[in-house]
């Protein structure tokens, strides 16, 4: 919202400077988000004055120019050199002197300098409207009024205004302040109270000014109008008054360099009295033409799918929710949005029938998001106008275009309230303003805060005030409100912070989730990963292309159909993350990041958090000293483990490994504790792959941190002394079928032994020419202890038979001996 | 044997000419290997009549000794030079060990939560696909009022609604309807808004939001928590300003600007010539949330505030493109590396 400070000067006596202003207007809670110095002409004309041609010759050297002699009022003629056809003598005319910056209608800013032109000197310019900004004409110079005097300057000649305009960022609470007498007001308020409250405040008390309003004479009855609501729960309040005679045509410059200060384009005289008094005072008006009214005007309701034109031309189909203005037979304007094209004033208006009514914020609201219509008038009725300022805007418009298009007075001055609007009445403790403000702010204080923010104090004991909070200030209901309005018109920096922390322990119990995200964070940063951070948003294309089985989130109104659901893994967005850095050169790559993924199932979307770990390319950068290493499957394993053991020890029955096939993955298995699935990792198919332009190896592994989580909760740490007695390691080597699994080994191992045998470990793997074809060769090594004494051979030789044996038996394997 | 036979070989030992390293080794061969002339020396100590051993015994010692004090200088002689000769050039680039970083968005955020953990606030959650109810009514943002404009709003299901939170404020009434006062929390996480793509908005973002509720908060406790936040974060000479403002679910509200970290004040491109650059909102919980969630506003009170995280960190960091944060790419992710 723009606030013009000479437009605001007319209702207080203001002496400040822009950033004064700043510092007023933001620190109330009208954030001051831009000001600017303008003039009403860009570059205020400035190094312009009125000349005055007293010689004109051709130019020797080129046809087309002429050689003046100009009287600017100095006490030397400049000699300028002229290329416009209508330069004559005796013209009263515009001159550009040296170093003036011109500010043409259309293009970049030029200087003026003196020059030679086709070697004769000119010394300045004379200027064709649209050099100076003054018009688009560029027929020939600029002939001014035979009276004006050479030397004036032209500021003074073409009457340029300087002002400063402020960009507010009004919040929706502050509907009162959404005109110049609001600003005003507020602006006064504070003034009046840090003059009061603070030493050395730098602006002395202020009164705000009414504008002025005459007596209104009805001197005839020609236009009697009568008004019918049909449910004053919508229209609270209804004031309108008809004016005969009234001739349409262009406003004064005044009206419209105010409107155009603020950002309004001007229509004519009667629309921007309307538009000028709702900037004014806040309250929207709206200028029927008589004749369409006939009469007449009935508030209501129309059927669903009625037809009805809006002033841009455009055919609407109301949806029978908003509120109408219509004359006896068909609707004129959507109420407090928008008008009709047929019954809005035209050249050809003789009479007008003034509107001013407060609406349904509500109604207003839901009829300009349906119609997609958003207009300075909607913008203050949804928020709530003063039900208690209609009739003196309205007076104020008919004052104005009494004084500026004519005509008289044609109906009673009609004013439907049944219902009045009573001023908010709320009772305040004094302790609590002290309590919820933490300021040590005096009763007597307080009061006067609250005479200086407009309230009216009705009621007064030792403890409470009960006070009348004005119909403008729509937001100020309960003693929170009043609080509010107490500190920002003295302002928050009267706050004072303690020394000490007031503090209580929580009794909401923490969140570990954070904590465990750092310590992995920090285990995976020290391995060389990097946390990545990815969009939730994902594509439905592509979910439904790879894992068709998972009913994602859908987004009912998305940005794209790129970004059309709520991810459902990690992986893809890992991939596009590799991509991106492959484009850029970095092949070897270890990611990591948290995320949610989201699906939907049995009328529920589902939540949970994923850690996915990835590797590509070499494990470490080139080195003069150190062969490089690729990724591998077995690399990703270990940090998985790893990952794992940052949340809480892993005993051995905890997890297992389960292959199986995968749509996109080329080995893969899933990662199990008893029933759940904690996750799973797996080596990417290449043809997948190259849908990413990856081309080399990419390893994955995705984690359900909710799971972890929950562990990390239940688990608590418990330690053992180190053993007493020694333990002893057995190697077997053997022959194998391909399709034999190590986990499966190493279970069937434990289970033969399940006290003395501590671990198994494998620490050769052989598979190749040297042995048969489908055979694998694998060296395993077994640890063994007792705690209660030192193992003996004997002992030792029973249980690896006990293992061969098994090993045998069920794995088919052919133990070397 | 006799005593000229051992003062020889003492002259022997002191004559013996070392050059190179295999010198010395024929040194150590001839005089000090077990099989070496000094060994046999001793060996024949057993036929020296009793009464001459004593003088014999202090000559053969003196050979050993001085046979061997001429080996041990030689070889740290020789040793020395070998590792001259085989001097490492440290200047070499060390093996490349690994070290990754965290994201810059973490690292802040870890750094949010334990500034405010010092403070007692814990930390909590909440999900993300929410209810009208939790992200809007019970915020007071009432149904058609102006200030759901504020937020646009990515949908995933209407009548009732369901939609991707605008603001972790939502976090805020889970944690009252769910938990007695004193409650300080905490709840950081990430939110949606319906927002073309630009340096200046994403779809996505992440923001902190803070609770307190218990009997006579005020806010001045407010001012003084932020106010030790700026200076955690930013700097003990940061300095901070209050501006009223507007959010549906405190009363009163206001914005927090922090005094400009890049000109100290002086006016640049970030605090766009103020000296001041807004970093937070923050209010007084309005009393109809607290009745929304069921706390008596009469017996208790409460501050709340929430900050974008993508906000800290570009100001932290001197990050000027929201996209940067999830582009993710590892030549910007390296420059963190040992932060947080």
């Amino acid at each position: 919202m723009k606030i013009s400070y000479n437009w605001l000067k007319k209702y207080i006596d203001l002496s400040l400077t822009p950033d004064q202003m700043e510092q007023l207007l933001t620190g109330c809670g009208l954030e001051v988000e831009a000001y600017e110095e303008v003039e009403s002409v860009k570059g205020g004309l400035r190094g312009l004055v009125i000349g005055e041609v007293l010689e004109k010759e051709k130019h020797p050297d080129a046809d087309r120019l002429s050689i003046t002699k100009v009287n600017v009022g100095k006490s030397h003629l400049l000699q300028i050199v002229c290329g416009a056809a209508n330069v004559a003598k005796g013209q009263k005319v515009l001159v550009a002197l040296e170093g003036a910056r011109l500010y043409p209608s259309f293009g970049e800013p030029f200087d003026i300098k003196n020059s030679k032109i086709r070697g004769q000197i000119s010394e300045g310019m004379i200027c064709s409207e649209d050099e100076v900004g003054l018009g688009a004409s560029h027929d020939g110079i600029m002939v001014l009024d035979a009276h004006a005097v050479p030397g004036t300057h032209a500021a003074e000649y073409f009457k340029v205004e300087e002002d400063v305009i402020f960009e507010i960022g009004l919040t929706p609470n502050r509907v009162d302040a959404a005109s110049h007498m609001g600003v005003a007001r507020d602006l006064a308020a504070v003034i009046n109270t840090r003059a009061a409250f603070e030493k050395d405040f730098f602006h002395k008390p202020v009164q705000v000014i009414q504008p002025t309003i005459s007596e209104l004479k009805i001197t005839n009855r020609k236009n009697p109008v009568t008004v019918t609501i049909e449910n004053a729960g919508d229209c609270p309040r209804y004031s309108g008054m008809s004016i005969h005679g009234v001739k349409i045509q262009e406003s004064p410059t005044w009206l419209k360099n105010a409107l155009l200060s603020v950002g309004v384009k001007p229509v004519n005289n009667v629309v921007d009295v309307t538009n000028y008094v709702m900037f004014e005072t806040g309250q929207p008006l709206h200028a029927f033409d008589a004749h369409k009214v006939r009469g007449k005007i009935v508030v209501k309701k129309l059927q669903k799918q009625t037809p009805f034109v809006t002033l841009d031309g455009t055919e609407r189909k109301l949806t029978g929710e908003e509120l109408m203005i219509c004359n006896e037979h068909e609707p004129m304007c959507i109420a407090g949005v928008f008008g009709g094209i047929h019954s809005g004033v035209s050249n050809d208006t003789t009479d007008i029938f003034l509107e001013s009514a407060y609406f349904n914020p509500a109604l207003v609201r839901k009829a300009s998001k349906q119609h997609m219509l958003k207009t300075e008038s909607s913008f203050r009725f949804e928020r709530g106008t003063d039900p208690a300022n209609t009739v003196f805007a309205l007076k104020r418009a008919v004052t104005l275009i009494l004084e500026i298009a004519g005509g008289s007075v044609a109906s009673d001055m009609i004013d439907v309230y049944p219902n009045p609007i009573e001023p908010a009445k709320t009772e305040i403790s004094y302790d609590a303003v002290r309590k919820l403000s933490g300021l040590n702010i005096t009763n007597a204080m307080t009061d006067e805060i609250l005479k200086y923010c407009g309230m009216t104090l009705l009621n007064k004991s030792d403890d409470k005030v009960l006070i009348s909070v004005p119909t403008y200030k729509t937001d100020v209901t309960r003693q929170a409100d009043v609080v509010e309005e107490i500190l920002r018109t003295y302002g928050y920096h009267h706050i004072p912070v303690n020394e000490k922390f007031g503090m209580a322990i929580s009794n909401h119990k923490a969140d570990i989730k954070p904590a465990l995200q750092k310590k992995i964070s920090h285990y995976l940063t020290a391995q060389g990963f990097f946390e990545i951070i990815n969009n939730s948003l994902s594509s439905l294309a592509l979910a439904q292309k790879y894992n068709p089985e998972i009913t994602p989130v859908k987004i009912l109104n998305p940005l794209s159909n790129e970004l059309d659901i709520l991810r459902t893994d990690l992986l893809f967005s890992m991939l596009g993350t590799m991509q991106y850095n492959n484009n850029r050169k970095q092949q070897n790559l270890k990611l990591f990041e948290f995320g949610k993924t989201y699906f939907h199932s049995e009328g529920k979307n589902n939540e949970t958090n994923k850690l996915a770990i990835a590797v590509t390319g070499n494990l470490h950068e080139s080195d003069w000293h150190k062969q490089d290493r690729e990724s591998n499957l077995f690399y990703l394993k270990s940090i998985v483990l790893d990952t794992l053991i940052q949340i809480a020890p892993v005993p051995s029955d905890f997890l297992k490994w389960v292959m199986a096939e995968h749509a996109v993955f080329s080995s893969y298995a899933s990662l199990q504790n008893r029933q759940s699935n904690i996750g799973y990792m797996g080596m990417l198919k290449k043809n997948f792959l190259r849908q990413f332009d990856i081309s080399h190896p990419v390893f994955y592994a995705e984690l359900d941190m909710d799971l972890l989580i929950k562990r990390a909760a239940q688990y608590k740490h418990r330690i053992k002394p180190a053993p007493r007695f020694p333990e002893v390691k057995r190697d077997l080597s053997m022959l194998l079928d391909a399709q034999v699994q190590y986990a499966d080994m190493k279970e069937l191992a434990l289970k033969q032994e399940k006290k003395l045998l501590r671990d198994v470990s494998i620490f050769d793997v052989y598979q190749g020419d040297k042995i048969e074809a489908g055979k694998k060769s694998y060296a395993l090594s077994f640890i063994l202890r007792d705690d209660e004494a030192t193992l003996t051979d004997k002992q030792i030789d029973i249980i690896m038979q006990k293992i061969e044996t098994a090993f045998e038996k069920n794995l088919g394997a052919v133990i070397r001996k | 044997m006799s005593l000229d036979t051992v003062q020889n070989l003492i002259r022997e030992v002191e004559d013996f000419k070392i050059d190179t390293s295999s010198d010395l080794e024929n040194f150590r061969l001839k005089f000090l290997s077990k099989k070496g002339l000094i060994g046999e020396v001793f060996s024949l100590m057993k036929t020296i009549a009793p009464q001459d051993r004593k003088q014999f015994g202090q000559q053969v010692n003196l050979l050993k000794q001085n046979a061997e004090e001429k080996f041990e200088s030689f070889k740290l002689q020789f040793e020395e030079k070998t590792e001259q000769q085989q001097l490492i050039d440290i200047t070499l680039p060390g093996e490349p060990l690994e070290s990754g970083a965290m994201h810059p968005l973490s690292i802040i955020r870890n750094r949010i939560i334990e500034i405010f953990g010092a403070i007692g606030f814990t930390v909590s959650d909440g999900p993300e696909i929410e209810d009208d109810w939790h992200n809007f009514s019970a915020l007071n943002f009432t149904e058609d009022h102006p200030a759901r404009d504020m937020q646009d709003t990515f949908f995933v299901q209407k009548n009732p609604d369901l939609a991707l939170r605008t603001h972790t404020s939502s976090v805020q009434v889970r944690i009252m309807e769910n938990n007695k006062p004193p409650i300080r929390t905490i709840s950081p996480g990430r939110v949606y808004r319906n927002e073309a793509i630009s340096a200046r908005a994403h779809c996505f973002f992440h923001q902190v939001e803070g609770l307190y509720i218990d009997k006579d908060v005020s806010f001045a406790d407010l001012k003084q928590t932020l106010l030790y936040f700026a200076k955690e974060m930013f700097g003990t000479d940061t300095k901070i300003r209050l501006r009223p403002s507007y959010f549906p679910f405190t009363e009163p509200s206001a914005e927090m600007d922090i005094s400009c970290t890049f000109c100290k004040g002086e006016g640049c491109n970030i605090c766009k010539y103020t000296g001041w650059v807004e970093i937070l909102g923050c209010g007084m919980v309005d009393p109809a949330v607290l009745e929304n969630c069921k706390i008596d506003h009469q017996e208790y009170s409460g501050f709340a505030f929430g900050m974008g995280i993508e906000r800290i960190t570009m100001l932290v960091y001197d990050i000027n493109d929201l996209r940067i944060f999830s582009e993710n790419d590892v030549r910007f992710l390296k420059q963190f590396k040992g932060i947080g």
